[in-house]
Parts: structure tokens; sequence; C-alpha cells
């Protein structure tokens, strides 16, 4: 029986090769599309799964309070100070370990090049929590406070082999670390290797002690340092959880933080290792794995909505065999499997066609963005097959109800042909594909203009003719840092040279706390800071509204160690801040520091000399802060080289050689200012691209379904369209016949999707500072463009069945 | 009224050729009543499509109202169509979406008159075919002679001066049958011209002349005594 029901499944679709495409091809796209979704999803909250403690490995981030204004709600890691006071406080715990990744030049031992290396210095209970897989020594590794830890690929590009343990690297030709063990690379699914864009570097590992050692930190005092990606892990006993971490950790960091600081960051929040990876999109705001679960979804949606359509338009034309098979003897209960056997069999068909597209799309991906998303069949059949079945069942089931339900003598006169409740109900599928598709294409239209208002306000910067020169505050660099700005700007191609703390569009966040009267702290408001030289307004093209730039020559103008009276840059907003009137009448006031509440320094005088106009220095979707510029030869961390003119290449090397002069043991580190732009910017990007991705299928699906349901209906209407013709209608009055039919509901799509659209994309736009303004007119663009669409579907086809010859369609029958 | 002279009609397919019409050369008078006889296959329907501009003939010359049509284009066809020649099908052909009045209108909405003149105008042939009461009623809800008749009302509403029937009377009892042929009649008695296909040789007696068609060919033409 069932084969029978089978072998008529297939013959049905062969008779209606068209549809059936439709129908398969809908489907698979559909499953395809949420199949991927699904494992992407489950990919990245599955990660780590080679650690065998993973599910007792938490990590902790802290979360900014209202006020921060940093840009992100929260960040991934928690203040150094906290580690040794848990460990003291929550004995419970059964390790805590701190990481700390700072870039170094790494180089074997006496040799004068090396390369440079993030290396994460971090507890020795680091081997303990994680095992990893070692290639040569073992978890023993960190005992030693002077060792390293390579992955084999590092060792390789050191040595040229992996059994290196007993060598030697040398940070920064000063310090030596000894190689105690060489680790199997990690692999591509451990959060150690989640960057969110940009190549996977494998890891080093070094000792946290060596780190105080070098840079004479204190990371027990730090309550002030905070870096994303720095992770602090808690290893928990396995009958303790996450609401208890939780609970602990917040008590002693309310215990012990510093009151401002409380302010800052009111608490901080636990996270299972599994969820570190989701971590960042939660930071900038955005549910961005739940959003592509959300988005698959909604195609597959489209895609089964597309079916039912279709199929209950189709069913409707076999009333007759319907009938015919009643007279036979049918019950409306095997009349029901037999059309549900055919859903099903379209479904199944459908999914083979999707599993056979993963099969291909998930490499590319991998490749992309170098993940290692699997389709693990054994896995993944369970949800495969339920998943068919649903679908099968879901889209068939009510047409199958509809054309078993009617008496057979109905069917065999097809009398429900025109039903107007069917003619509703497909009508609004219509509607809701069209709803689905025009307000993701909205979305995309909005992020497209918005990215692009971020694109020209960064112009600000001539970010393309800015070479950065990056690590210059390594000791020996810093100590020839004149040497190399007047060799640097005797090339021709440079015109200025600079040396600042940060550039424009670094994501980094310096401020302390001032006021306007000395010792004045309960007026103290939180001022922004960058330390810059005296060719840094210049080089950046920043005009000054009032006042001079700040210069080595004049002493108050260069902040030393134990500098009381210190000169200054303000921007607008800080002066307004500090009520200092306007740009003019601001110069020659002053504000004075407020230190922290145990910080014995003195109270520092800064006087205003100069003041810049409010340019958005991070860039991108950043609040414009209250900011001071200083001149503070200690902390100037990258070189800014303007170039300009024709010979770009050669510029750059001639600006190579002059490094490789002044600092021959230190690689030159360069990139140009577009670049870390760049670097932030592709998030925003890639988002808009996957979002377009999306909404492309999910239009695309809406539009073939309507295709398909066009040609039937018009089928349907040979005969009348026929008749008309005789009666004397024109080509064109009979497509707009046809063409109105379905404008009706895509019309209705455009009421439900365009304030939903409009919602979505305010919430969207909340993030920047600097928004479009014509996001009413985008919206409306979008929906022009989906209603445009559908007709043109719809009256392709129309003109092709009202131009054929009346007496075909009259014959038909 | 109208000529055909020399014509043919051949459908052609991949394997097969047809000749409906071999060579025909019929010729009808204004105000005529003409019945079109002959077996299954002999080209009647062809005939009246033909005539009914439906059709294009493959060969020869169709003259109507002295212009010769069969080089026209679809669209100048549809406009004599639209205003000169009313259809009536065997098997009625109304559209079951539209109620009684709106069939009948549907007829004159490709014409440029009024919504207000293009309803008086239905009104008046619904009368007179007797439907008015049913107006407001779905070809479905009525019985197989009272659709017939709204098809012949919604053929004359537009003031159509040919009238071209194909088998009105084969899906009919003999009553209602009648009826129709009566009411032909006396379309025909106002001025009407009527050519009409039918298997009925007692329906056709309602027409003045019969023509026979055989494979394509006409055969005999037969006035009927006064």
């Amino acid at each position: 029986m069932f084969s029978n029901y089978i072998k008529l499944a297939l013959r049905n679709m062969l008779k209606n090769r068209l549809y059936a495409a439709i129908n398969i091809i809908g489907l698979a796209i559909g499953l395809a599309v949420f199949l991927f979704g699904s494992i992407l999803v489950d990919y990245e909250r599955n990660h780590d799964s080679m650690y065998s403690k993973r599910d007792r490995i938490f990590t902790a981030g802290s979360v900014f309070g209202p006020d921060a204004d940093i840009g992100v709600q929260e960040t991934d890691s928690i203040y150094t100070s906290l580690a040794p006071l848990l460990e003291n406080e929550v004995p419970d715990i059964e390790a805590v370990v701190r990481t700390v990744s700072i870039e170094f030049l790494l180089s074997v031992e006496g040799e004068n090049d090396g390369y440079y290396q993030s290396i994460t210095f971090a507890d020795e209970e680091l081997t303990q929590v994680f095992d990893f897989e070692y290639l040569h020594g073992d978890a023993r590794a960190l005992d030693d406070p002077s060792s390293i830890i390579l992955s084999e690929s590092i060792a390789q590009k050191f040595f040229g082999r992996t059994d290196v343990v007993g060598e030697v690297l040398t940070l920064d030709h000063k310090d030596d670390l000894r190689v105690a063990a060489v680790l199997r690379d990690i692999p591509a699914d451990s959060h150690f290797n989640s960057n969110l864009f940009g190549d996977r570097e494998p890891r080093v590992f070094a000792h946290l002690m060596t780190l105080e050692t070098i840079r004479d930190y204190d990371l027990a005092e730090n309550w002030g340092n905070l870096s994303m990606g720095d992770l602090t892990y808690m290893l928990l006993p396995a009958d303790r959880d996450r609401q208890w971490l939780s609970e602990q950790i917040n008590a002693v960091y309310q215990r012990h933080a510093p009151k401002d600081q409380l302010e800052f960051i009111p608490r901080l929040k636990v996270r299972p290792l599994v969820e570190s990876n989701t971590m960042i999109w939660e930071a900038i705001g955005i549910p961005a794995i739940d959003t592509i679960w959300l988005l698959g979804f909604m195609v597959l949606v489209i895609a089964c909505v597309n079916y039912t359509n279709l199929a209950t338009a189709q069913s409707l034309g076999r009333a007759r065999e319907v009938g015919l098979r009643k007279t036979f003897g049918a019950g409306q209960g095997q009349l029901l499997v037999q059309f549900l056997v055919e859903s099903l069999t379209t479904a199944v068909l459908a999914m083979l066609i999707a599993v056979a597209c993963l099969e291909m799309v998930i490499p590319a991906f991998n490749q992309w963005a170098d993940k290692a998303l699997t389709l693990n069949y054994l896995d993944v059949a369970p949800f495969l097959l339920l998943t068919t079945v649903a679908v099968g069942i879901t889209a068939g089931a009510y047409p199958a109800y509809l054309i078993t339900r009617s008496s057979p003598i109905d069917s065999l006169k097809n009398a429900m042909l025109k039903g107007g409740r069917g003619i509703l109900f497909r009508s609004i599928m219509i509607g809701t594909q069209f709803a689905i598709s025009i307000f993701m294409l909205a979305s995309v239209l909005v992020m497209y203009f918005q990215n692009q208002q971020v694109e020209k306000s960064s112009n600000i910067f001539p970010k393309s003719n800015i070479l950065l020169l990056e690590r210059v505050n390594v000791d020996d660099i810093k100590a020839r840092h004149v040497t190399l700005r007047q060799q640097l700007k005797a090339i021709p191609g440079v015109s200025e040279v600079t040396y600042s703390s940060q550039v424009p569009f670094e994501q980094s966040n310096s401020a302390g706390m001032v006021s306007r009267k000395k010792g004045d702290e309960a007026g103290s408001i939180l001022l922004g800071y960058m330390n810059i030289d005296e060719g840094f307004l210049d080089t950046y093209d920043i005009a000054l509204r009032s006042g001079r730039s700040l210069t080595r020559d004049i002493t108050n103008d260069v902040r030393g160690e134990d500098a009381e009276q210190v000169n200054v840059i303000l921007n607008q907003l800080a002066i307004e801040t500090l009520g200092m009137g306007d740009a003019q009448e601001a110069l020659g006031q002053s504000y004075f520091s407020v230190p922290d509440e145990d910080d014995e320094d003195p109270i520092v005088q800064f006087t205003v000399v100069g003041t810049i106009p409010d340019l958005n220095i991070k860039g991108l979707h950043n609040k414009i802060k209250p900011m001071v510029f200083i001149l503070n030869p200690n902390f100037l961390r990258t070189a800014s080289i303007r170039v300009e003119g024709e010979n770009l290449s050669d510029t750059l090397a001639e600006i190579e050689q002059v490094w490789k002069q002044v600092n021959p043991e230190y690689p030159i580190q360069q990139k140009f200012l577009d670049e870390v732009f760049g670097e932030v910017y592709i998030i925003f990007k890639t988002m808009n691209n996957v979002l377009a991705g999306f909404a492309f299928v999910a239009l695309s699906l809406a539009l073939i379904g309507l295709f398909g349901l066009a040609a039937f209906m018009a089928e349907q209407r040979t005969r009348e369209i026929g008749i008309r013709k005789v009666l004397g209608a024109r080509v064109d009055q009979i497509v707009r016949l046809l063409v109105w039919q379905f404008s009706i509901p895509v019309l209705w799509s455009l009421l439900v999707a365009m304030p939903l659209a409009f919602a979505a994309s305010g919430q969207y736009l909340n993030f920047f500072d600097d928004r479009i303004t014509m996001l009413p007119l985008i919206i409306i663009l979008a929906s022009v463009m989906g209603l445009v669409a559908a007709w043109l579907i719809v009256a392709g086809h129309a003109v092709k069945i009202a131009t054929a010859s009346p007496i075909q369609s009259l014959r038909y029958e | 009224m109208l000529n055909l002279n020399n014509l043919s009609k051949i459908y052609r397919t991949e394997d097969v050729e047809t000749v409906a019409l071999n060579a025909v050369n019929i010729g009808i008078e204004q105000g005529e009543f003409v019945a079109v006889m002959g077996p299954s296959g002999c080209g009647k329907s062809t005939l009246l499509n033909v005539v009914g501009m439906l059709d294009r003939p493959s060969d020869g010359e169709y003259l109507f109202l002295g212009e010769d049509v069969a080089g026209y284009s679809e669209r100048k066809l549809s406009a004599i169509r639209k205003h000169n020649i009313g259809f009536i099908f065997q098997n009625f052909n109304l559209i079951d979406e539209l109620s009684v009045r709106e069939n009948i209108e549907l007829a004159l909405l490709y014409h440029d008159i009024s919504a207000k003149e293009r309803k008086a105008r239905a009104e008046e042939v619904m009368d007179k075919v007797g439907i008015a009461h049913r107006g407001k009623h779905r070809p479905s809800q009525l019985s197989g002679g009272q659709q017939q008749r709204v098809a012949v009302a919604r053929a004359v509403v537009g003031g159509q001066g040919l009238i071209l029937a194909d088998e009105p009377t084969g899906n009919l009892d003999s009553v209602h049958g009648q009826e129709v042929m009566e009411m032909l009649q006396g379309l025909n008695e106002e001025g009407t011209t009527i050519v009409m296909v039918t298997h009925s040789s007692s329906h056709a007696d309602y027409a003045r002349r019969t023509i026979n068609l055989f494979d394509g060919h006409v055969v005999t033409q037969s006035l009927r005594a006064a």
C-alpha cells in the first residue's frame, strides 16, 4: 500500500514537473539555510570539547555601568587583582587562572632577528585546568616561572623542528625564557582560537610572574586595567554551579573594589567556557548567534509556506481525481495518508538536496571563517529526520485536509475550485512571505547605508595616507625617537611624523577623574586622555580652534614623571563640561587631577593652551567624549607617518630602510591606518553581508513561490481569460487583471513589514552615534523594490498567458 | 455581410497535417439565419472560429463587411470582434465567479461606455431574454436553459450584428432547447445575422439556409421552403 503511495507521489511529481521542481527546490533551499544556521549555532555553543574538564571551567566578565559610556556593555575579563582574593576567600574553587596576552619580540637566543609574537602569560595552574596535547614535555611545564610553552607551528617557525625542550628564547632582546613543552596546535574549535575575524594565531604560553618581573606589573593591585580577551578561568568542583560562583565572585568584588570602580563596573558576570565565543557579540549588544538561528528559521518558514500555498492550489486541481477515488471506496483517512505521503516524499527529496548542498558549503565556509564546522551524520541524523517529517507534515497537512474533505460529487464537479476561503488562505500565506522578505530587505538596506555613513565619517582622518609603526615604546626604540623622526622626515614622500599613545579607530579607553576646582572630589568628572607629541595635529589634519599646539621647547608642555603643572589641549566637549566658556575664553584656564583614594600622588594642575573641535577619535559607533591631549614622552606607543605623493612604494621602501638603520634589532611592524579602521569595520560589514545573504534567499524563495502560484492560478483561469479575450479584452487588460490578484496580499504585507522594519532598524541604529537620517525613505525604498519584483514576476508570466490565442484557452477543457 | 473565398485552414503538428477547411467558398448576407451541419470532425467548429476571427485561415480570403481580415493582427481582430460578433457556446462558457448580471456586463467592459450605460443595457437585454429575476445569482445556480439564455444575452448586449452559435442546444433538453431556438429566431427577425452549427435537423429548420460540410468541403446548401 505504502509503496503504492510513493509510486503515485513520484508519478505526480513527474507529471507536474515545473511545480514539483519549484516545491522541492524551494524546500531544499529553506532546509539548507536552516540546517546551516543550526549547525553553526551548535558549533558556537559546543567548542572546547577536547578539554576533559570543560564543563567545570568558567570565566568571568565585567559589566559596565550605565554611565560608563565606552561603546560596549561588557567585556570578557575581570581585574587581575581578583584572582588572589578569590583563592583566599573562596577555597572551594579548585583553581583560578589569570591570563594576560601581550605581544613581544621573540628571538632565538643570541640571534638578532626575531618575530613579534603574542604571548599569553598565565598562572601555573593553566596546565591543570586545560589538558593540552603535549608533543614534548608535560603538564608540569609552568612549574618553573622562567618557562615558555610553544605550539608546534611556532616551534617550527623558530627552530625548524618541534623537539625543542630546553632551547632558549629571548623577549625583546632582554629576558630569556626556556622552552619547557611543545603542544600540538590547538584545534580550530577551541575558544583559544576564536578570533572574531582574522587569522588564527598559534599560542605561546608563559608564566605570569615573568610578566610581573619584566614589566614591573603588580597584578594583585590592578584595579584599573582591563583588556578584552585576557580571560580569568575558574575550575569548579563538580557539585558547584554557575549561580554559586556568580554569588561568590560578586561578593568578593563588592568587598574589595574601590568605590569609583564599583560605579564604573557594578557587577561581574560568570559564564561557562562554552559561552565565551558568543561573548563578544553580547558585549556589543547584538545577539548574533540567536539571530542567525532565527534568520535560518524564518527562511525555512518562507519555504514551507511556499510549499503549502502551491500544494493547496494544486490540490484543488486534483479534486476530480479525489472524487473518482472516493467513488471507488477510498475513505478520507486513506486519502489523507496518500497526500501526506506525497508531501513527505517531497520533503525527503528536498532534504537530500539540502544535505548535498551543505556538504559543499560547509568546507567553503570553514575555509573562509576559519572554523571547523562538521556535518556529523551520526549526531545529526535524528535532527534531520525530525525536521524532514515536521516540514513534510506541516506543509502538507492543510492542503491534504482541504482536498480530501469534500464530497465525491463536489470533487468531480470541481466545485471547490473557487472557494473564497481558499483564496483568503493563499493571500495570507503570500502576505506572510513578503512581509518577512521585505522586512529583511529593509534591514539590509538600512545596515548598508549606515555602514556607508560610518565609512564616510571615518574620512575625517586621512587614513589611507598614514602609515603606523607599532610598539615604539620599547625602551631601546624609545631612546631613539628623535633620531627616527628626523630621518623619516628627510624622506621626500614623508610630510609629517608623530608619536602617540593610541591612534584613531583603536578601541582603547583611557580616562581619569578631574575637577575644575582643586580638591573638589564631589564635582569631579571623567575625562578621557591621549598622549601625543608636537606633530600630532598636523599629521592628522586637526585644526586648532584656539590657542597653539604643544611643543617640547616649553617645559610645562611636557609632562614628566613628577610634573605638577602641565599644559594641555582640550576638545570642545571638555571645555564645555568643565565650564570654561568658549574656545577663546578657555585658554589659560585650569583644572586639576583627582587622585585615587589610596594614591599618594600630588594633585596636578592642567592648564589649557589650545583647543580642538570634537572629533570622533574612536570612530564607528562610539560617542564623542570630553578629551584631553597631553605631551608625555613616556607613553608614546605608535608612530604615525604621513605619506604623500606619487611614489608610495618607493617611500615605503625608504621608510623600512630608515627603520632598519635606526632600530636594527627590532623588525618593523607597520600597517596603514585604514587597516586599523578595517579591523573593526569588518564586523559591521560582515553582519551586513550575512543579513544580505539571508534576505536574498528569503526574497528569492518568496518570488519563486509567487511565480509558481501565479502560474498555477493563471492556468486555472485559462478558460476565463479565453472568454474575456473573445469578448474583446486586450493583452494589457488581461495582464492587469492577473497582476492585481496578487498585488493585494503584497500590499497588505507592506503594512506589516514596514513598521516592524522601522522598529528593528531603530534598535540597530541606536549603536551608532552618527546615524543616517533617512530611515523612513530607505524602508519605503525596500518596500517598493519588493513590490516591483513581485509585479515583474507575475506580469511576465501573465503576458505569456494573455497573448495566447483565445481558441487555445477555450479548448483547454 | 461576410465572404469566405477559397478559404483553407490546415492544422499542422510534427507528424500530422489535418485539412480542416478545404478551399471553401461561402457568402452570408446580412440578416440571414444560416445553419451549418455535418458529421463530427467535418470542420464546422473550425469554420465558426474562422468566421468569428478566433482563428486565422491558412489560405484564401475572408471579407468581413468588405474588409479582408485574413491578415489582420490580433488587436485589430479583437476590435472588430468586440463590436460586431457575439458568441454562444455549447457549454455556455460563463464565468462562475461572476453573477449573471456581471457576466453580461463583462461583454461591455471592454467597450468605451460608462458604468451607468453598461448597467442600463444589461438590464435591457436581461429583460429581453427573461433572466432579469436571476440577475444576482451565480451561473452554477441556474439550470442549463437559463445559463444559455444568459449567454445569449451576453452575445447581443453590445449590439452585435452577427451571432455565431456553436451547438447552442447541445447540452439542453428539448423544452429548453426550443426556448433558445425561439430566442434566436426572435433576434434574427429583428435583423441579427445568425450562423449556427448544429447536429439537430429539427433545430436547423429554424434557419433559412443550411450548409452541409463534409471533410472540410461544402457539399450541399439547401434552402428551407418559406
